[in-house]
């Protein structure tokens, strides 16, 4: 109840903020339409593999929405804020785990990303490039279940970006370094397969390509349910991570002076 | 009080702003390391793109590399010297401006003179980019190294720009208060869309980018002459006279929206 409740707070804040975010929305459609236009340009006079030139649309289309869940995620999930002011002294006093206590904050401001920015930006591109809904509803089922997976490994990675904080005060870097990574590595742009042979090794290897490319591939029917096995063995190897991350936390916590 | 005096006075600003950055020198390497990190990943995403695909819409590798490095050089330049022109929504929500306000310096030098952060990631990253482009047209005889004195005048009108288009969206901050957001669309969405070439887009895109928020004069219409000698060396002027009206027009909107300020409550 406690876990609902710290999410459920963090869903309501952001609702007071609706009508900034739907400003938010245009702009990031316009991104996702820019690359869009990109494509379109790139295949003018040449075939897209087996996406062709609507179905890049509609890759570019669903990874931009997609973006709200699995990319713009709280930096470092606000733990170098509470370290900058105090706060993660208490934060680690509270008898909630602190990475229980990060993630339930952080699955309330992405259910509401979901439903106030995924949503509308993927329905306006479903209007403007006349994409169609995938056929079979276990289509939409396993795509939900890879976005739930991708948002709980971004959380994970932003939990260790956030942890950092307690080395440099720098490691907003590492947020927009991973941002960057995932732009190149977990197919937003560039489907993972026409990267060249070095980076495809390099981004099948990472956790990125479960991020992004795995759940539009499974959305546009090009993958089936297996590959979710991927996505599951990368939150297992995570969460352990974050539970040992969280007992070096524990035993280097420093508060800056105010 | 003459103009050499406020810029002596904006030199020692920034000389101490720096100083005070390098007492945290790990911290600067580690975030110049990342930065340049993030330009080369957003660089390899194009060049990958169009190493796999060929030109686009006529336009090759080598010359969207060069509007990708002068969009990175000209934003570098406006970033530096006038950092937190771009962060006074936080100014604004919390209160500070109301400590610049009693500060003996003009309102505008004061945010230009906080927090500078020296980018020598982007400046190298732009660089190499720049070089690595420019090299393979005159190898290839498309320009000649008069290209050269051409580009870096186009990368400094091109700093004006976005420093008056950071500047008039800043402004709006004094009525809206929030401005994250706008930013998002005139300096984040328009300095990526035109990293690459405008020809891309359709009509009323391209007329936004180059009317609305003249972003598009910061690379795209300048490499029209220096890479493909189209319309005359007049363009280039032609777009500084722009940056100087552009420069202006916004410094006359800060002092207005300037007049309307009220601080925050809390």
């Amino acid at each position: 109840m406690l876990y609902f409740s710290l999410a459920s707070k963090a869903y309501a804040r952001n609702l007071h903020y609706r009508g900034a975010h739907m400003l938010h929305n245009v702009a990031s459609a316009l991104f996702g339409y820019l690359y869009a236009c990109i494509w379109i340009g790139i295949g003018h006079d040449r075939p897209l593999g087996e996406y062709g030139v609507h179905g890049m649309i509609g890759y570019i289309a669903f990874t931009q929405a997609s973006l709200w869940v699995t990319g713009f995620i709280t930096n470092g999930l606000g733990i170098p804020e509470a370290v900058r002011t105090g706060q993660i002294s208490l934060d680690l006093m509270r008898p909630v785990h602190l990475f229980v206590l990060c993630m339930c904050r952080e699955w309330g401001q992405i259910a509401y990303q979901f439903i106030y920015k995924s949503l509308p930006i993927y329905l306006l591109y479903m209007v403007l490039f006349r994409l169609s809904l995938p056929t079979h509803w276990t289509t939409l089922l396993y795509t939900f279940v890879a976005l739930a997976a991708s948002a709980y490994m971004s959380i994970c990675m932003n939990y260790i970006i956030g942890a950092t904080s307690l080395w440099t005060t720098e490691s907003n870097w590492l947020f927009w370094v991973n941002h960057a990574l995932m732009n190149l590595l977990a197919g937003f742009f560039i489907p993972v397969e026409w990267l060249p042979s070095w980076l495809q090794t390099v981004s099948w290897m990472s956790p990125y390509p479960y991020l992004l490319y795995v759940p539009t591939r499974i959305y546009l029917g090009y993958e089936q349910a297996g590959s979710l096995l991927g996505s599951l063995a990368w939150c297992i190897f995570f969460t352990l991570l974050c539970l040992l991350v969280t007992i070096v936390v524990r035993r280097k916590v420093e508060v800056q002076g105010g | 009080m003459t103009i050499k005096y406020w810029l002596d006075l904006y030199a020692v600003l920034i000389r101490s702003s720096i100083r005070s950055r390098m007492q945290y020198k790990f911290n600067f390497i580690l975030g110049t390391v990342l930065a340049a990190t993030i330009q080369i990943a957003e660089f390899l995403m194009i060049s990958i793109v169009l190493n796999k695909f060929g030109a686009v819409k006529g336009w090759s590798l080598y010359e969207v590399g060069y509007l990708f490095a002068v969009m990175t050089l000209a934003k570098t330049l406006y970033r530096t010297f006038a950092s937190d022109v771009h962060h006074l929504e936080r100014y604004l929500t919390t209160g500070e401006l109301d400590q610049l306000l009693t500060r003996p310096v003009p309102i505008l030098l004061a945010l230009m003179s906080q927090n500078i952060r020296l980018m020598p990631g982007e400046l190298l990253q732009g660089g190499a980019i720049l070089y690595w482009s420019m090299h393979g047209m005159i190898s290839s005889g498309q320009i000649t190294w008069l290209a050269l004195p051409y580009t870096l005048f186009v990368i400094v009108t091109g700093g004006v720009i976005l420093f008056s288009i950071g500047l008039a969206t800043a402004t709006v901050g004094f009525w809206i208060t929030r401005i994250n957001e706008l930013q998002t669309l005139t300096e984040d969405a328009a300095q990526t869309a035109v990293r690459y070439p405008l020809v891309l887009y359709p009509a009323w895109l391209r007329s936004l980018l180059l009317i609305v928020i003249p972003v598009g004069f910061v690379g795209y219409v300048p490499s029209l002459f220096i890479l493909r000698g189209e319309y005359g060396s007049w363009l280039v002027y032609g777009i500084a006279l722009l940056a100087v009206i552009c420069l202006v027009i916004s410094l006359r909107f800060w002092k207005f929206g300037l007049t309307r300020y009220q601080s925050t409550g809390s």
